[in-house]
């Protein structure tokens, strides 16, 4: 078998495990069942694949065998009138919302979404919501999320296995319509947020990015603009993670140091993700100026901007003014002060850091020190800039980060010579 | 050459697969099958329709004797994540390998 084929046959299990998690959930009414039924399916596939071929329709092949080794489940476990009779949908049978998922018939038109409502269930937690659904949806296994979110095993398979518990013991069923997707978007959104973020910045370890998250989410958020095709705000999550993945392959250097917007190549970035992101945009701006969305616009200023001094700052600013009124948070508020920075000069924008140093939740984390350092550094004062490197330093979790922090801390010395060997006389005076 | 009996079996649960490993290990061992085949070395393979009792695959194949077919089960087991087990089917009484040929 070529490498060519492998992954296509790696696309086909993709594209088809929510779905084969979906046919066998609607038929067996349990996450837990439904898994080990689909597991078995794979199993049988690996068994008879290799000796028998690989069947012309691979995808069928897999979701045939998944319907009846449910129903033969379900038969073997006396469940039948139970099953039956918790059946909305004929369970073989396609149903009207099928063939048209954005028909607006109020049911929901694709097992998928059914099943990332399910995983984002609101009696589970946002971790809980985001390993069942990286796992049910995504089919990564649980060491494959354990790596991805730098979590052990254990505590995610812990995760994984009381989150079913806690979606079994509330009887929680596939919701059939519209409008009860409707009310878990905001959830299903959050969710990829919050994969996207793990994988696109990883919070601690060795590497600044883990790819197969960011992508993952990428693909979740394809598949609800596209489940959901009548929402802006799923397109506003699209469009920013395309437009922040077109970064991807410049955002570190081959050493795996972190590379600044202003040391990319632009020319790496890619354009197939930014044209899906304008694309995705234009939806979104149908809806309200939500977080997302100006979120999005943020992210296509940079994607967009033909370099770096070309960046239109006095947009970015404004862009950031009408964040603060929908979300007034202190990360908004520091990521403003940057562009406040760039747009009318260091000076102007220390006084904004300042006061959000103070503020408890971005005094406990890197980035505001990070951020305080470098306007320092640009203002030319090098003993307030390397205190807050330092501090910044004693904060940082993610190794790349680190030696961003201490390569900029190093370049200081070579930068401001005479205030260190003024530092140095101070020194041998004191002593 | 000997015929053996491959038993590859696999406990119900024993084992969580993703997308991306179940397509690894399709491809690898449809390449490893391919070899067996080109070589003449599988002679016939089985897939029982009920797997309840954890038997997946048998396949016969032919080997200088106990030693190698031994060799080719620890290969499959490795591709597969069976547990195999080898059955000698005929004549494999005197073998480990060397020197060792078929009777008529």
């Amino acid at each position: 078998m070529s490498d060519a084929s492998g992954t296509a046959l790696a696309n086909v299990f993709r594209e088809e495990w929510p779905l084969l998690i979906g046919a066998a959930m609607r038929i067996v009414g349990d996450l837990q069942t439904a898994e080990d039924v689909v597991q078995e399916t794979v199993l049988t596939a690996l068994d008879r694949w290799p000796l028998q071929g690989v069947p012309d329709r691979p995808g069928a092949w897999l979701m045939t065998a998944c319907r009846n080794r449910a129903r033969n489940v379900v038969r073997d476990s006396g469940r039948v009138r139970r099953a039956i009779a918790s059946m909305p949908l004929s369970a073989a049978e396609p149903h009207p919302g099928d063939a048209d998922p954005a028909s607006g018939s109020g049911m929901i038109g694709d097992d998928r979404l059914r099943l990332i409502a399910l995983c984002c269930h609101p009696a589970l937690t946002a971790d809980a919501q985001v390993a069942l659904t990286l796992r049910m949806v995504c089919g990564l296994t649980t060491e494959e999320i354990a790596r991805g979110c730098h979590l052990p095993t254990t505590a995610v398979a812990q995760r994984i296995v009381r989150a079913k518990r806690v979606l079994r013991e509330c009887d929680a069923a596939f919701v059939t319509d519209e409008p009860d997707v409707r009310a878990r978007l905001s959830a299903i959104l959050d969710v990829i947020y919050l994969v996207f973020n793990e994988g696109y910045l990883a919070a601690a370890g060795e590497a600044l990015t883990r790819g197969d998250l960011a992508f993952e989410a990428y693909r979740l958020a394809c598949l609800v603009t596209e489940l959901i095709a009548s929402e802006p705000e799923p397109c506003a999550l699209r469009a920013l993670i395309a437009f922040q993945l077109s970064r991807w392959a410049t955002r570190t250097s081959e050493e795996g140091a972190i590379l600044t917007l202003d040391q990319q190549d632009r020319t790496k970035w890619n354009q197939e993700l930014i044209a899906d992101g304008a694309r995705a945009l234009n939806r979104a701006r149908a809806g309200e100026a939500g977080p997302l969305l100006l979120q999005a616009e943020l992210a296509a200023c940079h994607s967009t901007a033909a370099s770096f001094d070309a960046t239109d700052w006095h947009a970015i600013v404004a862009i950031y003014d009408r964040l603060l009124q929908v979300q007034d948070t202190p990360v908004v508020a520091m990521n403003r002060a940057v562009a406040v920075a760039m747009r009318d000069g260091p000076g102007n924008a220390l006084p904004l850091l300042d006061r959000l140093a103070k503020d408890p939740a971005l005094a406990a984390s890197h980035r505001v020190w990070a951020v305080r350092a470098d306007l320092h550094r640009r203002l030319g004062d090098r003993a307030a800039a390397t205190a807050d490197y330092e501090r910044a330093l004693k904060l940082v979790a993610n190794q790349a980060e680190r030696q961003y922090l201490e390569t900029a801390l190093r370049g200081m010395a070579e930068r401001f010579p005479e205030q260190d060997n003024k530092r140095k006389a101070e020194t041998d005076v004191a002593r | 050459m000997s015929e053996f009996l491959l038993l590859g079996a696999r406990q119900p649960g024993s084992a969580e697969t993703s997308p991306r490993l179940a397509a690894n290990d399709i491809s690898a061992l449809t390449t490893w099958h391919q070899h067996l085949r080109r070589w003449g070395l599988l002679r016939a393979f089985a897939l029982p329709q009920d797997s309840a009792s954890g038997l997946r695959v048998c396949l016969v194949i032919r080997a200088s004797g106990q030693l190698a077919a031994s060799r080719l089960a620890e290969e499959w087991r490795r591709r597969s994540g069976y547990e195999v087990s080898v059955v000698p089917l005929c004549d494999a009484s005197q073998g480990t390998g060397e020197g060792h040929r078929d009777r008529p």
